[in-house]
């Protein structure tokens, strides 16, 4: 797999996803060096798609899931924070910067919040 | 199960540096079972140590592999021609497993990439504890089913000790009961306190790892 991109989100489609929907509807678009990939629910996250990216040559990767509480498979965005966790802290085993992988909470109303957060990244 | 937890990272990097072509290898049995040395985790550890191995002039070839179970030969088998292309091996079974393979390969290169810690069982996700140190003579049957030598931290066989505080182990009140408050409660739900009369003998631990490296023999399994 090659990934010459600068960012990688992994994002819950119930509301990073529905967040993002709600931005392009205004005409925005991703930057071409951003892939993001749609999953059912953060729970779906594993650490190897969050290492096999970085791998691959991706230089951060983002994960994106709902706020506590409001997680639709209840627990999902709980385990997508955790394995963000576990990923740091073996990049920082191994020398590697932690802040190259971030754990965000979001919700499908928050198409500026993430407008802001590319913008800055 | 086996019970074993990956070596820090600095360690395992220590151990292969200079090496350029690497074999790792998992254990699809207990190891995999408390999430240690299955073919997932070859795979993370895999990807970790090239991530780390970036930063160095050379290029490193990692080859991913697991078996079904490290410590039986037959298992093992297939990764021979493999095992010829690298010049060292990461193991990620346990000790038996590496040992294992360290015997059947004579001129490779092992490495552990696991600290082998105990034969326990997962007592809630996430969380393995330890029932059974391999003594040789079991006393199970003689406590209620819970063992006064693994679980109690003096391996005390006439207890509790002055330790015991509401059902709590001094060594750590936090995550250890005390076994003896385990074995008094257990008798007594099944009616056989009596047996607490009984003062046990000093035991022979010469049935246990004390007695030099133990083997056994089937011998209506040999020919």
């Amino acid at each position: 797999m090659s990934m010459a991109q600068r960012l990688l989100v992994l994002a819950c489609s119930r509301s990073a996803g529905e967040a993002l929907a709600a931005l392009e509807a205004t005409g925005q678009t991703l930057p071409p060096d951003v892939t993001w990939v749609n999953l059912p629910c953060g729970g779906s996250v594993d650490v190897l798609h969050i290492l096999r990216a970085l791998e691959a040559g991706a230089e951060k990767v983002w994960v994106l899931a709902c706020y506590e509480g409001a997680c639709e498979s209840l627990e999902g965005n709980r385990w997508a924070e955790k394995r963000v966790q576990w990923v740091q802290a073996l990049l920082q085993e191994i020398g590697l910067g932690p802040e190259r992988v971030v754990f965000r909470a979001i919700s499908p109303t928050m198409a500026a919040d993430l407008k802001a957060w590319l913008e800055e990244e | 199960m086996i019970v074993a937890e990956r070596k820090p990272m600095v360690e395992i990097l220590a151990s292969i540096q200079g090496v350029s072509r690497l074999l790792v290898v998992g254990c699809e049995t207990c190891v995999a079972v408390c999430l240690a040395g299955g073919a997932k985790e070859v795979a993370v550890l895999s990807a970790a140590l090239r991530l780390a191995l970036r930063e160095r002039t050379s290029a490193v070839e990692i080859l991913e592999r697991s078996v079904e179970r490290q410590c039986e030969e037959e298992f093992n088998a297939p990764l021979a021609e493999d095992i010829a292309k690298v010049e060292a091996v990461l193991s990620m079974a346990c000790g038996v497993g590496v040992q294992t393979l360290a015997e059947q390969f004579p001129d490779a290169i092992i490495y552990p990439a696991l600290n082998t810690q105990f034969m326990g069982r997962p007592e809630a996700p996430g969380i393995w504890a330890e029932r059974c140190l391999g003594c040789g003579d079991c006393v199970l049957g003689r406590f209620g089913g819970i063992c006064p030598i693994t679980r109690c931290s003096k391996s005390l066989l006439n207890g509790p000790c002055g330790g015991s505080s509401n059902g709590r182990c001094e060594v750590d009140p936090e995550h250890l009961e005390c076994a003896w408050q385990l074995i008094y409660d257990r008798l007594a739900r099944l009616g056989q306190l009596e047996r607490l009369y009984a003062i046990e003998p000093p035991k022979d631990w010469r049935s246990a790892h004390d007695g030099g490296p133990r083997r056994t023999t089937r011998e209506d399994l040999r020919l």
